[in-house]
């Protein structure tokens, strides 16, 4: 049986990133700032087609978009 | 006959009686330049100082990361090594080669390194992916070889990378549509201190790890496995780009020592050269007032 994150279009990175930030967020302040700093990032990434670059996006959010697409179909 | 003869002396006259305003400035035309390059390379020197003091605090802290992320792919090869797996002998699957460069320069060749190895493999076989991260590696592959590129990223190497730069890379590296036989990672292997050797790290596909002779050993399931993949590939991703970071730290201080060192050795060539103009050009005026004098006595 797959796992419910699966059904949900996660991956599997996605799934412990989840994890790891819920485990971060219930740190004592004190360690959870510098905890919640490891947990962020700024990449960007631009995709290429036949040698030209494309536009430059966040991977953050282009991987929620990706998932939440890979997501839908099996909910409805 | 005498006319000729006379005529260089009369040359030369005319020269000397030029001399006093005309060699004069230049004199004191180099003078001044020597000094505002002499400030210039003082500049320098100051900023190269200040980048490899930078650079030397941020080692210790790269440095550690780097023998815990180790530690992080070594243990989670351990799997791949006692299964045995082996990367696919496919030739009609494409290979993904992934560049652990950054996004910072002033740090002598270490991301010119990574783009040459990587020149050289797609010499060897052409029909390979590349995914770029960084900016640097970037702009050197996509000169020559862009139309092999299929993803870059960017905003690596500002600050040591996290695990999550490292599994928002995988998930993206894993969307790609085509199915690789294999995924290389090449970065930079830190040997010691000064010297870095480009390698690469291999991340297997499923496929690869599926058929792997040991693989039932450890009785992972079919729905599993997939998960087991990105979780590797993360991993040596994360593994490969805290080393490239410790390296690229690293050799920048060195780059920078070096920098450092060159601008004092041109900072006393420079005072030297700077001393012995501003002598000679006392020395000139001395004996034009000598001779001045000498001449109004008579």
């Amino acid at each position: 049986m797959a796992p419910a994150w699966k059904a949900a279009g996660l991956t599997y990175n996605k799934y412990l990133e989840v994890a790891a930030r819920v485990v971060r967020r219930s740190l004592k302040d004190d360690i959870r700032l510098a905890a919640e700093r490891r947990g962020q990032t700024e990449l960007r990434f631009a995709k290429w087609t036949s040698g030209k670059q494309g536009d430059l996006t966040n991977v953050a959010d282009a991987n929620a978009v990706a998932m939440a697409e890979a997501g839908t179909p099996k909910t409805s | 006959m005498l006319s000729r003869a006379a005529r260089p002396a009369l040359r030369a006259g005319a020269a000397a009686s030029a001399r006093p305003a005309v060699p004069n400035a230049a004199t004191f035309a180099t003078l001044r330049e020597i000094e505002d390059r002499l400030k210039s390379i003082r500049n320098i020197e100051k900023i190269t100082k200040t980048m490899k003091i930078v650079a030397s605090t941020k080692l210790t802290r790269a440095q550690r990361a780097m023998t815990s992320s180790r530690e992080y792919g070594k243990t989670s090869n351990t799997v791949f090594e006692n299964a045995e797996t082996k990367p696919l002998e496919n030739d009609d699957k494409k290979t993904l080669i992934v560049v652990a460069s950054s996004d910072k320069g002033l740090c002598g060749g270490i991301h010119s390194g990574l783009s040459k190895y990587v020149r050289r493999l797609l010499l060897e076989k052409p029909n390979v992916d590349i995914v770029v991260l960084g900016e640097k590696c970037k702009a050197q592959l996509s000169r020559s070889n862009s139309k092999n590129i299929v993803l870059s990223f960017s905003g690596i190497g500002k600050a040591i990378p996290t695990f999550a730069d490292a599994q928002a890379i995988a998930d993206q590296v894993s969307r790609l549509p085509t199915d690789y036989a294999s995924v290389q990672i090449i970065y930079n292997k830190f040997v010691n201190a000064t010297s870095y050797e480009v390698t690469p790290i291999e991340a297997y596909s499923q496929e690869a790890i599926a058929n792997s002779p040991n693989f039932s050993a450890f009785e992972i399931d079919d729905s599993v496995l997939s998960n087991l993949q990105e979780y590797s590939l993360s991993n040596s991703l994360y593994w490969a780009l805290a080393e490239g970071h410790a390296c690229e730290i690293s050799a920048r201080r060195n780059a920078m020592d070096n920098a450092s060192k060159n601008a004092g050795d041109m900072i006393t060539k420079y005072q030297i050269l700077f001393n012995r103009t501003r002598q000679a050009v006392i020395t000139g005026e001395l004996v034009e007032i000598i001779t001045g004098a000498a001449a109004s006595e008579e």
